[in-house]
């Protein structure tokens, strides 16, 4: 007997997982690049966008339950000690408050390795109490009668603090990670350099980065029966159930999470956050649906944030540009915990060489815990990476992108086999002909107060998504069809492009096609949408289920027009047959079928063996950078990409110029900053955390090389979120070292980063 | 105190201190109109006020009394879109909508102001609306394709 289940391999967000997963009821031929297709590569406008431009999308901060109560959290004002006192009484005593919880009333659960409002404080803005009350501004005053006393203890707040003898202990067992150091070796490094003509060493720093997703975290939570349903801002319905589930001990059959619209994530927002239980636990207190939502302080401070490295750096190479050895070790405070995004694999992937060696230093400290953010790991690693490739190339005077070409990685070598298909050779042409790289590059140095340069940057990252994602396809009595499946749209144009999968599928007419996402009663499982695997994970998941629904409409058809099944097809919602003008309307066929319904299910199978699945890209950067005032102007952006096949251009477009403008947020203005002596967060808002605005936004040539991924799955499309952040960051940068004839060791490039690089003056102090 | 929005009137009774983005959206229920900082720092709240753009969480509602207000639940004209959405919709100027509806608005207070803008003025009259998804090429690009509707249309 053939085996039903299969063992395979995914890569979500750098990290490879198996998966023991279900064959799917059949598997499609691919979609070539030869494939007719109709509506798959339109640029359909987005199905959400009505909602959008009405105001009526309806986010978890807009749900209103009747007698719902208001949530507001006590933080920590301090980094590290421990409460003494703390007496919620006072403030339950106010007319209109609720409820209340603090350390120990939601037993067992754990965020990043901190106990719910611990009684222990591990980081500034770390939840301890919460309340309920009738409504938010009085929820707000009553926290300030909440009588607390903590008895402060000295903070460690960086790696370097961290790692010194004697240091303070974040956590009993150390402020190293247990999987620190942790090293990957491919080859000989020492080897490679004794081979090398030219050796660089360079260090570099990354900052911390934030967010900021214009949605907070939050959610409506509502008892009734003993089953709890919550509203979430999330990207991962299913994640928040199971931990929701587990930490009210309920069964999962007794958890409902509802997420119709969210209002961004970028990679925070993938499990029950503190305010989640806080919102359910305040919600079985008063026996009311309780809302609570982050202000944006606690969202500056505690939801997240990309960590920063330092990197120490060493390539070599031959005089013709061959790598000989590349070498990095980084060091990356986690913050108080978090889990262990990699700066260093992307220095494995990106470009052939033999010998290749990371180390990994995570640390803990008294900051808030980490989370994903677009590409993490790679983005830090590539600014690394990529600046000390544009070292080498004007160490043995070769053009950069020249440099990048003579290593062209044509395999993935640490785990030795073949990419499922790769184009990045494409990017680098189109990209450096729609830029003018060549001419760009060679225009002769300008000695004004202004200077002008050209740098470029590549990238890589595993977006080949996989199992398990289920969609089940509906098509209705009047022949418009559900698609409907529990993944996420961030804002991504999930819902979109999963319609168009289904609509070529079935031959319906676009308009006719909705998918229905967001709901763990009613939807089958999808994975959170994290690590660009959306549409090629759940995509072929609904080809499948269309094509089991298409086949039996046409069956159906058949039965009523008294023809073989084989001799008919579906086209724009119709049933035609292949060599008559008999046709019938989809809905003709399901008004006449009654109630009975047409349902097709399908899943997502196994990814193919042995096989590396990425997407790649390259970023040309033009900028402008005053001497004077160390000003930065970024003019031009090119983003050449390959992701296989693009279901939707406009949509698929819209991301990678968002991922740009993120990606240039990080290179010019994006650090969170702690007090040094306290930890507390001095700029937890909008205003201070600066993020790009429409001034600062250059012209964006935003671009995919055509060709369908055909191994990767059967629509031939890969992930395309997260590539544009990696290579922005290091293109800007190489372009600023190229204006000044500088390097570039550290980011965001502020005018007095940029003025102590130009000058070589320290007294331009951070 | 009577409160005139979106062309309706509506008795409220709020505290002194409460702002018009609380009463719109917890007393009158009009969701659209954002929350995110509070503090006047991103736009995604924004209002007309008598047709001029306004931050709703730093204006008092008790200030509003003789005003006209609308939000973006208002300003459908027929049940057809204001040019404005039609533009955002048409030219994908948004990602996950959350500041869509404040960054409406405030093209409209634009226009209204500058009824033939340049490129830039569309880049520093829309600066005070943050867009985290990254929208901003698409929403240069509705803003001055609806001017040139308005001026086409007359």
């Amino acid at each position: 007997m053939a085996r039903r289940f299969v063992t395979t391999k995914v890569e979500i967000e750098g990290r490879e997982e198996t998966k023991i997963v279900e064959l799917p009821s059949r598997n499609p031929e691919p979609w070539g690049d030869d494939a007719v297709l109709h509506v798959v590569g339109q640029r359909t406008l987005r199905a959400d966008a009505l909602e959008k431009v009405t105001g009526t999308a309806r986010y978890t901060a807009d749900v209103q339950r009747p007698g719902m109560l208001h949530a507001a959290i006590l933080r920590a004002p301090v980094a590290s000690g421990r409460v003494t006192k703390l007496d919620l009484a006072p403030a339950l005593a106010i007319d209109g408050v609720r409820g209340a919880v603090t350390f120990g009333d939601v037993p067992g659960v754990k965020i990043d390795g901190v106990p719910l409002m611990d009684r222990t404080i591990h980081y500034a803005g770390q939840p301890v109490a919460a309340l309920c009350a009738d409504s938010i501004d009085l929820a707000y005053r009553a926290l300030q009668s909440i009588v607390i006393e903590i008895d402060e203890t000295t903070p460690v707040l960086t790696a370097d603090a961290a790692l010194e003898e004697g240091s303070p202990l974040v956590w009993p067992h150390g402020n190293k990670h247990r999987a620190s150091p942790r090293v990957s070796v491919r080859g000989d490094v020492d080897a490679g350099l004794r081979d090398a003509d030219v050796v660089v060493t360079r260090e570099y720093r990354t900052p911390v980065a934030l967010h900021s997703a214009l949605e907070p975290h939050g959610a409506v939570a509502d008892w009734s029966g003993g089953r709890l349903t919550v509203y979430e801002s999330t990207q991962g319905i299913f994640m928040t159930r199971r931990e929701v589930a587990k930490a009210f001990n309920v069964p999962h059959s007794s958890v409902v999470v509802i997420c119709q619209y969210m209002g961004g994530g970028f990679g925070a927002k993938n499990g029950a956050p503190a305010s989640t239980y806080i919102a359910a636990s305040l919600a079985k207190q008063s026996g009311r649906p309780v809302r609570c939502i982050l202000d944006r302080e606690g969202e500056q401070t505690d939801a997240g944030n990309r960590t920063s490295t330092f990197q120490r750096v060493t390539i070599g190479a031959k005089n013709d540009g061959t790598l000989t050895a590349i070498s990095v070790d980084a060091t990356i405070p986690l913050g108080v915990g978090g889990w262990l995004a990699s700066p260093g694999k992307i220095y494995h992937e990106l470009y052939q060489c033999a010998n290749v060696r990371s180390s990994e230093m995570f640390v803990f400290t008294n900051t808030a815990p980490m989370a994903s953010f677009r590409a993490p790991g790679h983005v830090e690693g590539a600014f690394g990476l990529e600046r000390t490739m544009d070292v080498v190339a004007r160490e043995i005077g070769l053009d950069p992108l020249e440099l990048r070409r003579r290593n062209y990685a044509t395999r993935d070598q640490d785990k030795d086999r073949e990419y499922s298909h790769k184009m990045l050779e494409a990017c680098y042409d189109q990209g450096a002909e729609r830029f003018g790289w060549n001419a760009a590059r060679g225009a002769p140095a300008a000695d004004g107060r202004v200077r002008r340069g050209v740098g470029m940057a590549s990238l890589v990252w595993g977006a080949g998504g996989g199992p398990p994602a289920y969609a089940t396809v509906r098509v209705n009595r009047d022949g418009t069809v559900d698609v409907l499946t529990g993944a996420q749209d961030l804002g991504t144009g999930a819902r979109t492009v999963l319609a168009q999968i289904a609509a070529e599928t079935l031959g319906a007419n676009p308009a006719d096609v909705r998918t229905i996402l967001g709901d763990t009663e009613r939807l089958p499982f999808a994975s959170n949408s994290w690590g660009s695997i959306t549409t090629a994970s759940v995509g072929p998941a609904v080809r499948v289920a269309a094509e089991e629904a298409r086949d039996s409409l046409i069956e159906a058809a058949a039965e009523m027009m008294n023809v073989d099944a084989s001799d008919l097809e579906s086209k724009n919602s119709k049933i035609h047959a292949r060599t008559t003008d008999k046709c019938m309307l989809f809905k003709d066929v399901c008004e006449k079928l009654g109630d009975v319904m047409i349902i097709g299910q399908g899943s997502r199978g196994p990814n193919p063996e042995n096989t590396a699945l990425a997407a790649f890209g390259a970023q040309f950067a033009e900028v402008e950078v005053d001497t004077e005032t160390g000003r930065v102007r970024v003019l031009r952006i090119v983003s050449a990409h390959d992701s296989g096949r693009i279901i939707n251009p406009t949509l698929a477009e819209s991301q990678l110029e968002g991922g740009v403008i993120q990606g240039l947020g990080y290179a010019l203005f994006e650090e969170r900053v702690i007090d040094p002596r306290s930890g507390v967060t001095l700029n937890a808002s909008l205003h201070d955390y600066k993020v790009p605005l429409l001034p600062d936004v250059p012209e964006i040539d935003a671009f995919f090389v055509n060709g369908a991924d055909t191994v990767a799955n059967h629509t031939g499309a890969k992930g395309l979120a997260e590539p544009p952040i990696i290579g922005t960051a290091p293109a800007i940068a190489n372009a600023v070292a190229h204006a000044l004839g500088i390097d570039v060791d550290e980011i965001p490039l502020t005018p007095w980063r940029v003025l102590r690089q130009a000058r070589g003056d320290e007294s331009y102090a951070r | 105190m009577r409160l005139i929005v979106n062309g309706r009137p509506h008795d409220v009774v709020a505290p002194d201190h409460e702002t018009l983005l609380l009463t719109l959206r917890e007393r009158l229920g009009l969701t659209g109109t954002k929350l995110v900082c509070g503090r006047g720092e991103c736009g995604a709240c924004t209002v007309l006020l008598d047709g001029d753009s306004a931050y709703a969480c730093l204006t008092l509602t008790a200030a509003c009394a003789e005003q006209k207000i609308t939000t973006i639940e208002g300003i459908s004209i027929e049940g057809k879109l204001h040019p404005m959405q039609a533009a955002f919709f048409e030219h994908d100027a948004l990602q996950c909508g959350f500041c869509t509806p404040g960054q409406i608005l405030a093209a409209i207070a634009l226009l209204s102001q500058s009824p033939n803008p340049t490129e830039d003025d569309v880049l520093y009259g829309m600066s005070g609306n943050i867009c985290r998804c990254g929208a901003y090429p698409k929403i240069l690009r509705a803003v001055l394709a609806a001017a040139e509707g308005v001026r086409d249309n007359g």
